[in-house]
């Protein structure tokens, strides 16, 4: 019953960013014709074979409008905002001016939310919107595309640097929400920025779905982060689709340590010597499901792409990786390294990991390598013998395992949050803090 | 690489050496597929009740089951029921008693093919039971295997002479429901070969098959079925080689190994099925269903192929370890030049505590062939200090060519260890100046290094088996590798 959410959008119809925009009910149209047709990704679809979306089709998850917001704790927001940042709030899918803030923005810099985007440059926005997604794929990108209610328009101009990074805080306030945003990056050349998303919600059962579209154009450089920090019962789908020109430079970030099912789609097609580096740290406890998917697309020669990706599972915890690199024909001197290691803490965790190389090329350079496993009992003894005990041990290892990935953070309030955020899902009783 | 172009220009120049034609008269049925055509042939068998049963009942099942269309292939539409699935050598009904007997003709094919039955039983150690077309027509060795206990006979003869022990383990490996291939073949196997090796027992010698498909637009469907008791051991070797042929042919084998506590099998393969020509025009369609369980206690099973021919090969050898302690190994090199699609790999099921299992695959893709290893590592719950260790390597030779590489790990164990590493480059500039500065002419330096790549794989080979893999690689890559 994928036509529940056609009825729940009906009523959102007029107040959808940009709804008195007839190409954008064009292409809204379009997806929802293709959501209704397919509805969301079943296990019989390759990459999502490992993740179970029927949840979205057996609760009730609805969206609400801008003017139906539930509580929202500012203290609690507040806590999560970075310092040295421009700050762009989403409540439940709306863009919230007031809790936003964007002061000292520079001219070479629009930072605005996409409603009003739609309004102001509506050709700008036609232009990259719905080019990076791919709605015939089964996933998430055609029900965004058809439904969704607001999202940020940040455009870098050329040789422009944003000196400061700019954080998208999305909150969720009630049960059952559904917000569903949809994100245009445009970095034009040589321009560099740093964007921080960050995903927040109340203790409850709700879903978020998010896009990100990115175009880096040529030579310039995005450091993007992704902080999931959903309620332990919410579903989350967020996807970040990348274009990137010739010499250009995309960071990613992914640290995924909230939902009950959470799946994060990174898909990006690089250019000429174009470069990526896809980052992921995730840690599941209890009945989490953590699915990862990055896709790295060589279309054009001389581009070099690493990646890695850690897993700590523990309880009842499921992890999945799939990662797939793909060397077109014409995609020569392509220089690829993916690596995927997973610890498994507990008797019913669960670590499914798919990497895959498809290469049409013949002059490239493609490796990846996986592990699954569980803490080194020697170095764990090495740790007893210089009198530490066994949990604290074990601790310091799980913890220096994860704390890899944060330190390739290079902001530091970021840094500290993230360090943070590890540090309270896995109790490190024995662990000083003084130390780290 | 200066003569690259040129070298591969030769590659694909390459002419099929074992193509040719053997003109023998053969009963065969008409092409279509239907309960009678099944009944017949479990008829002309000869095959008890229960076996006809069984065939009616996996047909039954395919008829509502799909082509599996996962694979990292492009298959032209097969019409199922326009193939004959019957052909059998002129003067069936009497069976020749010894190599005399045998027609000059099919001796001929033999000689061809460098393997010449009439000189077999004077090969080190090796009983061949060759099968030609469908019906197997020479067993040699067999008093010898019989003093120490062994059956080793086509599955035809086992069905009549010991039904109740193909009966008790015939599907239990590979339902006649497993996939559609294996379905199809449990529908309308002709024959191959059954191996019981009894308790404690070693075999004496290595066991060989070749497999040939001569008759035209004939399809081939092997069943084999080996089941190692407590404690044996035994090294099975299977060949194969084609005539040229511009129709496709379809193959669907099916393999099932049966390994009770402390027995080892090693089965080993050579496939050098007709490939096609350069246009991709013909060759061999290969669907084999493979499998190992391993039931008992710390019995070992180990896969090594060699796969260079087949115009599509779709085959992953898999081992269900069941048994603690068990151990699962697979080696491959697969070679695709031209055309060719290769979709193979393996799947390591690890169910009992403190099973291994290593894979080593090592593909070569040259022309404008497609070769994917697709793998599947699976650790259940159960499987207490499991180990797995993966590598797969591809080399790329040509710039037309692609290498992919699928692996899939599953584990729900925490204390399993499971590593994989995969690269694909091509030959190294590095490398090849290397041994050119020492003097090496290029063709060597190539020779060298692929034959380097290989090495891991070809050193689980058996003794004669490593010879002929070696110079099928030189055949497959002439030119190039020199």
């Amino acid at each position: 019953m994928t036509n529940q959410y056609s009825a729940a959008y009906a009523k959102l119809e007029n107040s959808l960013a940009g709804s008195s925009l007839a190409w954008l009910n064009d292409i809204r149209a379009q997806a929802k014709e293709q959501f209704i047709e397919q509805g969301f990704p079943s296990l019989r679809d390759e990459e999502w074979r490992y993740s179970n979306l029927a949840v979205l089709d057996k609760k009730s998850f609805a969206p609400v409008l801008a003017s139906e917001l539930g509580h929202i704790d500012v203290a609690d927001l507040e806590a999560y905002k970075l310092n040295d940042c421009w700050t762009m709030v989403l409540v439940d899918g709306h863009y919230s001016a007031g809790l936003s803030d964007l002061q000292g923005i520079p001219d070479s810099v629009t930072i605005s939310s996409l409603a009003e985007a739609l309004t102001d440059k509506p050709d700008t926005i036609k232009r990259y919107l719905g080019q990076a997604t791919n709605i015939k794929e089964p996933g998430f990108s055609a029900f965004n595309q058809a439904w969704f209610t607001g999202g940020v328009f940040v455009h870098v101009a050329a040789k422009a640097i944003l000196d400061k990074p700019l954080q998208i805080l999305h909150l969720v306030t009630g049960a059952e929400v559904l917000a569903n945003t949809h994100h245009l990056i445009v970095l034009e050349a040589s321009a560099e920025a740093s964007i921080i998303e960050t995903f927040l919600g109340c203790e409850e059962q709700y879903a978020t779905v998010s896009v990100t579209e990115v175009f880096v154009e040529k030579n310039a450089g995005l450091n993007l982060y992704k902080t999931q920090l959903e309620s332990d019962k919410a579903v989350h789908l967020g996807g970040v689709y990348v274009k990137q020109a010739r010499d250009s430079r995309f960071n990613h970030h992914n640290f995924s340590f909230g939902a009950v099912l959470a799946r994060t789609d990174v898909h990006t097609d690089l250019g000429q010597a174009a470069e990526c580096d896809l980052n992921g740290l995730y840690l599941g406890v209890k009945r989490q499901h953590i699915d990862n998917h990055t896709r790295i697309n060589h279309v054009e020669p001389y581009a070099i792409s690493k990646e890695l990706y850690k897993g700590v599972l523990n309880d009842k915890s499921r992890g999945v990786f799939q990662g797939r690199v793909l060397v077109a024909e014409q995609a020569q001197k392509t220089d690829s390294d993916m690596h995927n290691h997973n610890l498994l803490l507990s008797d019913n965790a669960e670590a499914d990991t798919k990497p895959q190389l498809e290469i049409y090329a013949d002059d490239v350079k493609c490796a990846h390598g996986i592990t699954v496993g569980q803490l080194d009992n020697q170095a764990i003894f090495a740790l007893q013998a210089r009198g530490i005990d066994e949990v604290s041990a074990k601790n310091m290892l799980t913890f220096a395992f994860a704390n890899e990935m944060v330190n390739k953070i290079k902001f530091k309030p970021l840094h500290d949050q993230i360090l943070m955020q590890v540090l309270n899902r896995f109790p490190q009783a024995g662990i000083d803090q003084a130390w780290l | 690489m200066s003569s690259s172009a040129e070298e591969i220009e030769k590659v694909i120049g390459q002419k099929y050496k074992d193509g040719f034609v053997t003109d023998i008269e053969v009963e065969t049925f008409e092409p279509g597929l239907n309960e009678e055509i099944i009944a017949r042939l479990s008829a002309i068998k000869g095959e008890p009740e229960f076996m006809l049963e069984y065939r009616l009942q996996a047909f039954r099942h395919w008829q509502t089951m799909k082509e599996p269309n996962w694979a990292q292939l492009k298959i032209d539409p097969i019409d199922y029921y326009s193939i004959s699935y019957y052909s059998a050598p002129k003067k069936d009904s009497d069976k020749p008693q010894s190599l005399d007997e045998i027609d000059p003709e099919l001796l001929e094919t033999y000689k061809k093919l460098g393997i010449p039955l009439d000189e077999q039983e004077r090969l080190a150690g090796v009983a061949v039971d060759a099968v030609f077309d469908s019906v197997s027509v020479a067993t040699t060795f067999k008093g010898k295997l019989k003093d120490a206990g062994v059956i080793f006979c086509p599955i035809s003869e086992a069905l009549q002479e010991y039904p109740e022990l193909v009966k008790q383990y015939l599907g239990t490996v590979v339902s006649e429901k497993d996939n559609f291939f294996a379905t199809l073949n449990a529908a309308v196997f002709t024959d191959g070969s059954f191996v019981y090796i009894p308790k404690g027992v070693r075999c004496p010698m290595e066991l060989s098959t070749y497999f040939r498909i001569n008759a035209a637009n004939t399809g081939q469907f092997e069943r084999t079925l080996i089941i190692a008791d407590e404690g044996s051991h035994v090294s099975y070797l299977e060949g194969c080689t084609a005539p040229m042929r511009d129709e496709n042919q379809l193959h669907a084998a099916v393999v099932e190994l049966v390994l009770m506590d402390n027995a080892e099998i090693k089965y080993s393969t050579v496939q050098n099925w007709y490939p096609g020509d350069e246009n991709g025009v013909g060759g061999i369609y290969n669907f084999v269903t493979k499998r190992a369980e391993c039931r008992g206690a710390n019995s070992k099973v180990s896969w090594t192929q060699v796969e260079t021919g087949s115009a599509i090969t779709w085959k992953y050898p898999s081992c269900v370890l069941l048994g603690d302690n068990s151990v699962g190994e697979f080696y491959s090199v697969a070679v695709t030049n031209n055309c060719q699609q290769a979709d193979t790999g393996t799947k390591m099921i690890h169910i009992g505590k403190n099973t291994r299992s290593t894979i080593i695959s090592k593909g070569i893709s040259a022309g404008r062939s497609q070769n994917t290893y697709r793998g599947l590592v699976k650790v259940a719950k159960s499987a207490e200090g499991a180990r797995n260790y993966t590598q797969c390597d591809s080399l790329l030779v040509g710039d037309k060519c692609a290498a992919h590489t699928f692996p899939y790990v599953e584990v729900k164990q925490p204390s399993a260890q499971i590593e994989h590493e995969a690269t694909t480059s091509k030959i190294s500039e590095d490398q090849l100046f290397f041994c050119q500065q020492r003097g090496i002419s290029p063709e060597d330096a190539v020779s060298m290094i692929v034959n380097g790549f290989c090495k891991s794989v070809f050193k689980e080979l058996p003794m004669e088996f490593a010879v002929e893999a070696q110079a099928l690689l030189g055949l497959s890559l002439e030119g190039y590798v020199g």
